[in-house]
């Protein structure tokens, strides 16, 4: 495993960018954040697979990207898959010869469906094969550039369009979301070393675990939450806010999973009730004090399974 | 040297391959094509090949990592055959508009319901609207000649368009045969290496695939339309240069067989074509005027070719191995491209459809024969009887029935 340098502070952080202005994502987009701080921490020797999905459309309208760094988009289906042949070829040219290249870092940048829905089984195959491929799933928890549908990244509660509040269903989305670290590293993918949670809210906790990632020969995994103004109903400039206000009443948790070992990144000193972050988003606004203790019941003991330590609101 | 060998159409391709220097390979089983990653396998395991084989989760997956090692500038394979060929449905488009030169073996096979392994050629020309390249080989030779002539073709940076090295399940992918293996020195002089103008390079940064606004969609296709016309010359340029160079001779684009004089002729690609011959032969001597057509290409559709030969001949006969319901004429693929390669032609035959060798039944004599007999009935009749002919379900003339009553004699006195 190679050393990855690690950035300190903002101040210390690369001033080259490899993800540039010029696209159509929205105002205060979480992903669009995320894909600037990964490719910053990342640098010039990378080169990024886009699933299909708001990164894919949002960025390359026109014929057009913003990456200064080799791209290619991959189906909604298949960004694993696609990685996994970029890896392989990069590593037996290499080694035969026919190209004097280094090799590259190889990003997969899949949304939530094209990471655990749909994109889940190309997925799982890269990272159960050891390829040395880092996917991130930048996790705007719904199918955002179809018009914000629900995936498995959709919190319990959430208004989405497949999933719209009414008198008969009036929780909206019954499901609790899928966990995709204990699906990538909970021990199922044996080759995954590294694995970690992130937050375009953390910026140097995100690029710093990016570096890692990518240090890490064989597989790694990288699950960022990005808040998504459109799909989450806020306003525009309330992006990082958001992110910061979901880790402290645990709605994320920011930790690490190294070789089997869980690290917390940033633990709040104690867990502020949900319905604090709630109220911030309009696709929650139709929710009943009943649906509101399941979501605090789901968070507390979602936060005990994890292993914080730190008091935790009541559940009423 | 060259060096004879014995073998089967995937050991034949796997020759290829390895003459190739393929880079990356993505495999999944499936019966009949799995033997050719077996192999490649084997040939890795011991040394004699250098190539990253991934072991896709699926057929979507095969043809998508092969997909990526193309971008990243390798040259890169994968094969399939029957459901899984349709199972990756999705990846085909995007890997000829991404003009990624890859090549896929197809052992072909029915589609299911039900589960059949036999022979038929539907899976592979479900493909056909894809902008992929591809024929069917007769034999093992021909699969190993038709896989180096590909990549020549595909890789030609005028074309840079995917390939699959079609040829019947079973027929050509397990019987054991004859045939030469090239030595490299004359593939190295036939097949330059593989170097894209475009990959995936940090040095000098692309991006690959963006989405597009819908007014900048017609020109891409227009281009890919275009390429399918710039790649007929380019077929029969390399087909030339390859007979030069290995000394195996391949009509470019349809085989001929005692046509000079016939009056009607089968048209069919793959290896039936070999029964076909020696039917042939029969009938020669029972007096039937006939010959024979085969496509060395499906796609693109050797309509040129096809404009110049039919009108030599007053019936063609169409044999289709795979199935369309509902077409037009309601016979396979094989009657409506034919029929439309030549329908604006005033001296064009008449044209009618049989669909045989389904399931991966071999096309016996017999049926041969039922064929002519049907040919020469539209022969004197001078108009089409019927459209076409689902051979021992419909057959329409005394010749055939007479032929199932003897059967069915044969059949009660065994009893
Ligand atoms: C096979 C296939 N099915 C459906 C779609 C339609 N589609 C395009 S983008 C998208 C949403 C992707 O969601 P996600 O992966 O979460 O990324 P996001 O748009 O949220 O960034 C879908 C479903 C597609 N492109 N391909
Ligand atoms: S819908 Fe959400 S993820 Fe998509 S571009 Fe807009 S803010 Fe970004
Ligand atoms: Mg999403």
């Amino acid at each position: 495993m190679a050393v990855a340098e690690m950035i300190k502070s903002i101040a210390q952080a690369p001033e080259k960018e490899y993800y540039l202005p010029g696209h159509r994502t929205c105002a205060g987009c979480g992903p669009a954040l995320a894909y600037r701080l990964i490719a910053k921490a990342a640098g010039k020797n990378t080169i990024f697979i886009g699933p299909t999905g708001c990164m894919y459309v949002a960025n390359t309208s026109y014929a057009c990207g913003p990456w200064a760094v080799p791209w290619t988009h991959a189906q909604i289906t298949n960004g694993g898959a696609v990685g996994s042949g970029i890896e392989a070829a990069f590593k037996m040219m290499i080694k035969k010869g026919k190209i004097q290249d280094e090799f590259p870092n190889i990003i997969v940048m899949a949304g939530d469906g094209g990471a655990i829905d749909i994109g889940l089984q190309a997925a799982s195959a890269m990272m159960y094969r050891g390829h040395d491929v880092l996917f991130v799933m930048y996790d705007n928890e719904s199918y955002a550039n179809t018009g914000i549908q629900t995936s498995p990244a959709t919190p319990y509660g959430a208004t989405t369009m497949f999933t719209p509040a009414g008198p008969e269903i009036p929780e909206a989305k019954k499901f609790f979301p899928k966990d995709p670290m204990a699906l990538f590293c909970g021990g199922g993918h044996p080759e995954v070393k590294y694995g970690a949670t992130a937050s375009v809210s953390y910026p140097i906790d995100l690029m710093n675990k990016v570096r890692k990632g990518l240090a890490y020969e064989g597989p790694a995994f990288l699950h960022v939450q990005c808040p998504c103004p459109k799909g989450w109903t806020f306003p525009a400039d309330r992006t990082v806010e958001l992110g910061k206000l979901a880790v402290e009443v645990g709605m994320w948790f920011l930790y690490e999973l190294e070789n089997g070992v869980k690290k917390f990144s940033y633990t709040p000193k104690k867990l502020k009730p949900v319905e604090e972050y709630l109220q911030t988003q309009g696709r929650f606004s139709h929710l009943q004090p009943e649906h509101i203790a399941k979501l605090q019941a789901w968070v507390n003991a979602k936060a005990q399974n994890l292993g914080l330590e730190v008091p935790l609101p009541p559940v009423r | 040297m060259p060096i004879k060998k014995r073998g089967t159409g995937l050991t034949a391709v796997a020759d290829a391959w390895q003459l190739a220097d393929i880079d990356v390979t993505a495999s999944y089983p499936i019966r009949p094509y799995t033997a050719v990653m077996a192999e490649v396998a084997k040939r890795i395991a011991n040394g004699q090949m250098k190539c990253e084989m991934v072991h896709g989760e699926g057929e979507h997956a095969q043809f998508s990592i092969a997909h990526g090692a193309s971008m990243a500038g390798a040259r890169a394979t994968t094969g399939s055959s029957g459901v899984g060929v349709t199972y990756a449905f999705e990846v085909y488009s995007p890997i000829a508009g991404g003009r990624c030169p890859i090549q896929a073996l197809v052992g072909d096979r029915t589609l299911d319901p039900p589960g059949d392994f036999g022979s038929e050629h539907t899976d592979c020309l479900t493909l056909r609207d894809n902008g992929w390249i591809y024929g069917w080989a007769e034999n093992a030779q021909e699969s190993l000649d038709n896989s180096l002539m590909y990549f020549r073709i595909g890789e030609d940076p005028d074309i840079m368009l995917p390939q699959i090295v079609a040829m019947d399940g079973y027929f050509v992918t397990h019987i054991a045969q004859e045939y030469e293996m090239p030595d490299q020195e004359q593939v190295d002089k036939f097949l330059p290496p593989f170097r894209p103008q475009f990959r995936l390079d940090v040095n000098n940064p692309v991006i690959m695939g963006p989405q597009i606004e819908p007014e900048m969609g017609p020109p891409l296709e227009w281009d890919r339309n275009v390429v399918m016309d710039r790649v007929k010359a380019k077929i029969a340029a390399v087909t030339e240069e390859f007979g030069k160079v290995f000394g195996r001779k391949y009509a470019p684009f349809v085989e001929e067989y005692m046509t000079e004089d016939a009056d009607m002729v089968f048209l069919l690609q793959g290896a039936h074509a070999i029964t076909c011959r020696s039917a042939i032969k029969y009938l020669r001597e029972a007096g039937y005027k006939v010959g024979m057509c085969r496509l060395r290409w499906f796609r693109p559709f050797p309509d040129m070719a096809l404009k110049q030969i039919l009108p030599k001949f007053k019936v063609v006969g169409v044999i289709d191995t795979n199935t369309s319901y509902g077409a037009s004429g309601g016979g396979g693929v094989l009657l409506v491209e034919t029929r439309a390669a030549v329908s604006e032609l005033a001296n064009k035959p008449m044209i009618q459809g049989f669909t045989s060798g389904l399931g991966g039944e071999t096309i016996t004599h017999e049926e041969f024969f039922k064929m002519a007999e049907m040919m020469r009935e539209t022969l004197r009749a001078g108009r089409i009887i019927q459209d076409s002919t689902w051979v021992n379900f419909n057959d329409y003339v005394e010749g055939a029935s007479e032929v199932k009553a003897a059967q069915q004699e044969v059949a009660q006195t065994k009893e």
